[in-house]
């Protein structure tokens, strides 16, 4: 099993790795050390301090805090709550639902239909990243992209468990039940 | 409904001319159920003891494979299989798990193996029983098969009078019998309008078809000779393998081959079930995805059609602590009066072009099944159709079905993005419109069917670069829009123009790979008929999601021209239309003069007039989907593709927010990167002013959800069904906009 070094795997993060290396490294079997090194280089390009659990999206990571809670932390410092409730519920919203806000991205004879398609953005309240795209009819609830099940995945599949477990579920809809219609 | 594609073979060891095959199918499930390991292996015995001798064994047959793929490919006729190679052979245990297959449509792997495993599970064993040089086949999506112009055929290989194996295979015929002429049958009504079925048969024996199966596809297809020469085509394929294997069993050995063949197949799931564990995380993805079908107001076939109807493709999949995935279509929605419907073996099938591309690429065969389940789609879903309504429509099943494999790339490499597998991430797929034509070709003979452009879409982008141009497929690994000059000898065609597509892949910090564009020109015909089909497109919505912050790519439109001035303008040397142009003035409005012409139609749609001399159609073939933030496309990138004309500086300046300027001089685009910054910071300053905290939009919306407001009946009517067949999918809906228990849209 092949292992690469910090530095080329920074340089295949960035993409600055020629591209039939990149072949190579996608041809052979799969390096076992590549989550720790990933996290190692992550946490050393983040502002902030708390230990990164996972990476989430290019800009979202889940993150262990101090007191042991687990929240999604965007690059420049913003939190947005429990892992276990779709970030998006605490992001910035801009849906696009009219034809002059569609016009906006899609010109002329590449403009979807507004009665059938909302282009939903989704922003960091701090540092103004658009961190994901939906286009959904209206009636959608946003997508929950990725729950992961991080105990198992450390306990289970890294073997090295976390001090505090937490339990393995979707927290979504228990905070919208607590808002005021 | 998994148990239909779960591999397993007979008693280990056992000699498969002493049993009854449906025993040993029964045993195989018994033997995986309760070790976890395909027919009890839980050691390789062959490879460890030998492993040289096993690879060299593989390659063999991964060869043989590929031989009977280009046998086969070059007996056909039809540019499909012999341009396109849109075709595969594959080979199988007695108790039909596919062992290895060639390159070509690895969709059909699963379906070959269940089409084998239903005519053991009915009793074709003993009646009409299993002989040496037997023929069966199947297209009928009532039993297995996935749309009727793609033909499953399956043949034994016996060796000293026992049945060691099968030899599976499928092409893609060009015209099906369907009401429409062609294979594309998106229009269908009901399965009645579908075209010629072959169910189950035993379609020759002595290794020549029946003399009345040529009858039957000479009196139901209109291009019987293409048709008769893929089902010949599929036969010598077939037989080069079948005399390769019997070759190979007397070298290595009758025993040797029987348990060798067994542990490939158990090999593969070992290898596929590793690489979710090395490369994923458990827990659970989702993905909503959708697609429309407008045909209101088009010609339709009858008259229910005339509707406009939004399919629901819901995924969700669940990584276990063991690594085997579970995928779910909860909420999905209802069957289509069109031939979009598919039945859930093939759609099982299907997931295995998925696996192929994004898990398991090493030793693919029917092991990787066996590392997932897919929980069975709700009866009366276009997923699941039959319980319910018998007689839909399969034309083309494919079409819903790939736009929800779209989302099973994105949805299983976001977890690859986790564990820092970057160089594996692809965003969402293209997707497909197809191009048909049918009518009188330039050598005075009727012709029907389909150009082979849709077959080399833009690649996915990846978390690292941008995705391929036109060179990626995902209904086969082996990507190939054909030669232009053999689309124009099969139809009456000459192209104009053939070019990549600017800004086709979405937008993003890296952009899915670009489509291409093809503009063609009706030569040499009394009249054809285009049809710009759906075999997985949409054109009121956007191409799909975006991934990471990315703007989906645009809609599939339609163009074309009748009556134009063409002649006149080539008589005159004055400029022609090579190239689709600008969204808002497209290069047809600004140079072409006709009595119709089109440049902004829904699709899909048949010309309601046919089409000739000097005639246009603009046919765009999709880019892939894009992924990250577009101000964070690095400008460099921008830059290039401003030069190259992959762009345009509308795009740029008010997506990715470059501020570039065009040299006259130089001929090339200049990048102003403080202004750049400068217009990016600015940019992230205006979305947080723009954006509202979600709680308040939540507020707002979900009142103008429970009012129905601003939404087509299509949509409404999409929610209705999905929340019926899903009462739980319902229930989330209700849950989180606060609506009533008993609401519905």
């Amino acid at each position: 099993m092949p292992e690469y070094n910090v530095n080329e795997l920074e340089r295949l993060i960035d993409g600055d790795l020629p591209w039939t290396r990149v072949q190579e490294i996608m041809k052979s079997p799969k390096d076992g050390s590549r989550f720790q090194k990933w996290v190692q280089i992550l946490q050393s390009r983040v502002p902030w301090e708390e230990r990164i659990l996972l990476p989430l999206t290019p800009h979202l990571y889940v993150v262990e805090r101090a007191g042991g809670e687990r929240v999604v932390k965007c690059t420049c410092g913003q939190e947005f709550g429990d892992y276990r409730v779709n970030w998006k519920l605490s992001a910035l919203i801009h849906v696009r639902d009219s034809e002059k806000e569609l016009g906006k991205i899609y010109r002329g004879s590449e403009m979807p239909e507004a009665e059938w398609v909302q282009v939903r953005e989704y922003y960091c309240p701090g540092c103004g990243n658009q961190l994901e795209v939906e286009a959904v009819p209206r009636g959608c609830p946003p997508d929950f992209e990725f729950l992961p099940d991080l105990d198992t995945f450390y306990s289970e599949w890294l073997g090295q468990p976390l001090d505090r477990k937490v339990e393995f579920a979707d927290k979504t809809l228990d905070t919208v039940r607590g808002w005021q219609a | 409904m998994t148990s239909v594609l779960t591999p397993g073979t007979g008693t280990n060891g056992a000699s498969a001319g002493a049993g009854n095959l449906q025993t040993r199918v029964a045993e195989n499930d018994r033997l995986f159920q309760q070790t976890g390991h395909l027919f009890g292996l839980d050691k390789l015995e062959r490879k460890e003891t030998d492993p040289g001798t096993y690879e060299a064994v593989w390659h063999i047959l991964l060869n043989i494979c590929n031989t009977g793929w280009a046998v086969g490919c070059q007996v056909a006729a039809s540019p499909i299989a012999v341009e396109g190679g849109d075709a595969m052979w594959t080979l199988h245990l007695p108790t039909g798990e596919c062992i290895c297959t060639s390159r070509g449509i690895t969709g059909h792997t699963g379906m070959l193996a269940a089409f084998i495993r239903t005519l053991i599970e009915q009793g074709y064993e003993n009646d009409p029983g299993f002989n040496p040089g037997d023929i069966f086949e199947n297209n009928d999506p009532h039993y297995g098969g996935i749309h009727p112009m793609d033909f499953d055929t399956a043949v034994p290989i016996f060796y000293k009078d026992e049945l060691i194996g099968w030899i599976g295979s499928v092409t893609h015929v060009q015209d099906i019998g369907c009401i429409l002429p062609g294979s594309i049958g998106f229009l269908n009504p009901d399965c009645f309008s579908d075209g010629m079925p072959v169910t189950m048969e035993k379609v020759g024996q002595n290794d020549r078809l029946f003399p009345w199966y040529e009858k039957r596809v000479t009196s139901r297809t209109r291009m019987p000779d293409w048709v008769m020469a893929d089902a010949r085509a599929r036969l010598a394929g077939s037989f080069t393998i079948r005399e390769r294997i019997i070759q190979l069993v007397d070298k290595y050995g009758l025993d040797y081959y029987k348990q060798v063949t067994k542990e490939y197949v158990e090999d593969s799931r070992r290898y596929a079930q590793r690489r979710i564990k090395t490369q994923t995380i458990p827990g659970r993805l989702r993905k909503s995805n959708f697609k429309d079908l407008a045909m209101k107001g088009k010609r339709v076939i009858l008259p229910h059609q005339d509707v406009d109807v939004l399919f629901n493709l819901p995924l969700e999949v669940t990584v276990g602590r063991d690594a085997r995935m579970a995928l779910s279509l909860a909420g999905v929605s209802g069957t289509v009066p069109f031939g979009e419907n598919i039945n859930p073996t093939a759609l099982a099938s299907i997931l295995l072009n998925a696996f192929s591309h994004i898990v398991g690429f090493d030793m693919f065969s029917s092991g990787t099944v066996a590392t997932y389940d897919l929980e069975l789609p709700p009866p009366g879903s276009w997923a699941n159709p039959h319980p319910v309504d018998y007689h839909v429509a399969s034309g083309v099943a494919w079409a819903p079905a790939v736009m929800w494999l779209s989302s099973v790339y994105e949805t299983i490499t976001r977890s690859y993005f986790s564990r820092g597998y970057l160089e594996e991430v692809a965003a969402g797929a293209a997707c497909t419109m197809t191009a048909e034509f049918s009518g009188i070709s330039q050598f005075g003979m009727f012709v029907a069917g389909l150009t082979l452009e849709q077959a080399s879409n833009g690649g996915p982008a990846r978390a690292i670069a941008d995705g391929e141009n036109s060179a990626w497929c995902i209904y086969t690994p082996q990507a190939d829009q054909g030669n232009a000059e053999v689309t124009e000898l099969y139809f009456p065609l000459m192209y104009l123009g053939r070019g990549l597509e600017p800004d086709s892949g979405g937008y993003g910090k890296f952009r899915g790979g670009l489509g291409h564009t093809a503009i063609w020109m009706i030569k040499n015909s009394p009249g054809v008929e285009y049809q710009c089909g759906c075999a997985g497109i949409r054109s009121k919505l956007v191409g799909n999601h975006g991934m990471y912050g990315a703007y989906p790519k645009w809609p599939e439109r339609g163009s074309y021209a009748a009556g134009t001035n063409v002649k006149q303008l080539i008589d005159e040397q004055k400029p022609l239309l090579h190239e689709r142009g600008d969204p808002d003035n497209p290069n047809m409005d600004k140079y072409i003069e006709a009595r119709v012409r089109e440049t902004d139609l829904i699709t899909p749609f048949v010309t309601p007039e046919a089409l000739h001399e000097y005639d246009l159609v603009v046919h765009h073939v999709s880019g892939a989907q894009a992924l990250g933030d577009p101000i964070e496309r690095d400008p460099e990138l921008v830059r290039s593709d401003l030069d190259a004309g992959w762009t345009r500086d509308w795009v740029a300046r008010n997506i990715n927010r470059v501020v570039a300027k065009y040299d006259e001089k130089a001929q090339a685009w200049d990048i102003d990167a403080a202004a750049t910054e400068r217009e990016r910071a600015k940019e992230r300053e205006a979305r947080k002013s723009r954006g509202v905290p979600f709680r308040e939009w939540w507020s707002k919306e979900r009142k103008k959800v429970e009012a129905r407001e601003d939404m087509d009946p299509a949509v409404l009517e999409m929610w209705r069904s999905s929340m019926r067949l899903s009462p739980k999918y319902g229930e989330e809906i209700r849950a989180f906009w606060q609506l009533p228990d008993d609401f519905t849209f």
